[in-house]
């Protein structure tokens, strides 16, 4: 099978800092993969995200989405990818309403000077309507509570139809019944669209109902590939502590 | 309103109106996409423009635009390659074109705040010609179409730019190309309203509509039309009471924001939720 996300020894600085956030990654996952990553607050999880769909550039690697250089091909590549930031929360006064946020998901792919057709519409409410937040298209997105505005951030990316999810704490905000019911419905577009998708979660009762592979990352560095159980007992040998404490 | 009989007059309001418009236009853009201090910037970098015009008693137009868009394309790439953040290179920019309009005045021929040095420091409502009028049109309509094409680049920038990046969008070039365009609008507002309070322009207005609306396409029509209210307005009093059209201006439009700030339909809602 050929691989959609390829990281081979790749390293990621940040600006103005002398350690690499995420050092020597080499990952691969193939069309139609669904894996989580854990580990640690600044284990290098959000820059691995950002790594791979270009908005951090590399320092040291290779990496190849979808057949393409990211380093070359980062805006091509990104138009392809939904993605779900950690934490991103709106101003109150913004003046956009839920549904011109869903639909920006679209932009990238309608090309400069186009304009937003019908269907591109209908998709943008469709993605709503299976988050269930369709009734609150026409609100102003500052206005929502997190949770809401986390899940039009969802909807955006869904929105998008890309080939690949890459979702930052995609349920931090979400009462315990919609993190379950949003993650199945996740995992459910993934399945039935063959997207390879990944999920960066502090939560692990999460990773052992719905996933096959699990990334443990620390100190920026992927310590385990593994399947979920296993990468549970890897938490617990490491004694991640600043993990555990966060999952109680 | 026998002043309006004049030509000269008649000429400097169609001049306020369309930088007022102009203005609160692209000032929607400057404040949503965090590109305040290019605002000071641009209009210090006309500033000192300008004051080598008169200098040189060359037309200080062409001087202002030559230094705003120098300053324009400089600021972008410059940020980028410093890797620092615009507004850090816009200060420095900033100090720069001030000092250098201040040397540049002290060179100027003519005798203290004669009326050319003046118009350049606080605007001067005589000074609008018949080609200042076809320029502010031309630079409307431009800025209309590029607005109307681009809308879905611009609107998806101004709510969060790295998002817009995330989507595929590049949004550099929009970047710089707005702050382009708000060098050559601070550059021909700088005869009517003067180097010290051109910016008052850029953010007063826009700053004023988005206390009022949620919708970000019914807040691009406000703002212009705030913005051609407060020139109109501080056209009127500046005639009336004998004192610098700039700062008529400037005090009309700060008037209008505080205003917003007070009357603000969108915080008074936000109060009683907290109450």
């Amino acid at each position: 099978m050929t691989p959609i996300i390829e990281l081979k020894d790749v390293s990621t600085v940040y600006e103005g800092e002398r350690r690499p956030a995420i050092r020597d990654i080499n990952l691969t996952l193939e069309r139609g993969e669904f894996a989580y990553v854990i580990g640690p607050n600044a284990a290098g999880k959000t820059t691995l995200l950002e790594t791979i769909n270009g908005l951090l550039p590399i320092f040291k690697g290779r990496i190849q989405v979808l057949n393409l250089d990211v380093k070359r091909y980062g805006r091509k590549v990104r138009c392809q990818i939904g993605y779900v930031p950690q934490d991103f929360m709106v101003d109150p006064g913004e003046p956009y309403t839920a549904l011109d946020v869903v639909l920006m998901g679209r932009y990238g792919n309608i090309g400069v000077i186009g304009r937003p057709s019908r269907e591109d519409k209908e998709r943008a409410i469709e993605a709503m309507r299976l988050l269930e937040i369709e009734d609150l298209a026409n609100k102003p997105i500052g206005k929502l509570s997190g949770g809401q505005q986390q899940k039009v951030m969802i909807a955006r990316a869904i929105a998008k139809e890309p080939k690949i999810l890459l979702l930052d704490e995609p349920f931090s905000n979400l009462d315990p019944e919609s993190r379950d019911k949003i993650s199945k419905l996740i995992a459910q577009i993934s399945g039935e669209n063959n997207l390879t998708t990944i999920i960066v979660t502090h939560d692990l009762h999460q990773i052992v109902d719905s996933c096959s592979r699990t990334i443990v990352m620390n100190s920026g560095r992927i310590i385990a590939d593994c399947e979920p159980r296993k990468a549970l007992a890897i938490i617990e040998k490491w004694n991640l502590s600043d993990f555990r404490r966060r999952n109680g | 309103m026998i002043y309006l009989e004049y030509a000269v007059f008649q000429r400097a309001l169609l001049g306020c109106i369309f930088i007022g418009l102009l203005g609160g236009l692209i000032g929607v853009f400057v404040v949503k996409m965090r590109l305040s201090t290019i605002g000071y910037s641009m209009s210090h970098s006309a500033f000192a423009g300008a004051a080598l015009g008169v200098a040189l008693s060359i037309d200080p137009l062409i001087t202002a635009i030559i230094f705003s868009a120098a300053t324009a394309v400089f600021i972008g790439p410059a940020a980028d390659k410093a890797r620092l953040p615009v507004d850090t290179i816009t200060s420095i920019a900033f100090s720069l074109n001030m000092a250098l309009a201040f040397i540049f005045l002290t060179f100027s021929p003519q005798i203290g705040l004669s009326s050319e040095v003046a118009s350049v420091l606080w605007g001067s409502i005589v000074s609008i010609t018949n080609r200042d009028l076809v320029y502010l049109i031309a630079l409307c309509s431009v800025t209309l179409a590029l607005i109307y094409l681009f809308w879905k680049e611009l609107f998806t920038i101004m709510f969060d730019r790295r998002m817009a990046e995330a989507d595929g969008i590049n949004t550099k070039p929009f970047i710089y190309f707005m702050i382009f365009l708000t060098g050559i609008v601070v550059a021909l507002s700088l005869k009517l309203v003067g180097g010290l309070l051109v910016y008052a322009l850029l953010f007063n207005p826009s700053s004023s509509a988005l206390q009022y609306l949620h919708d970000m396409r019914k807040i691009i029509f406000l703002s212009p039309i705030i913005g051609a209210a407060s020139c109109i307005a501080g056209f009127f009093t500046s005639l009336f009471l004998d004192i610098p059209v700039g700062s008529c201006i400037a005090l009309i439009s700060t008037l209008i924001f505080a205003f917003s700030v007070i009357f603000s339909p969108k915080r008074r809602r936000r109060w009683k939720n907290e109450g």
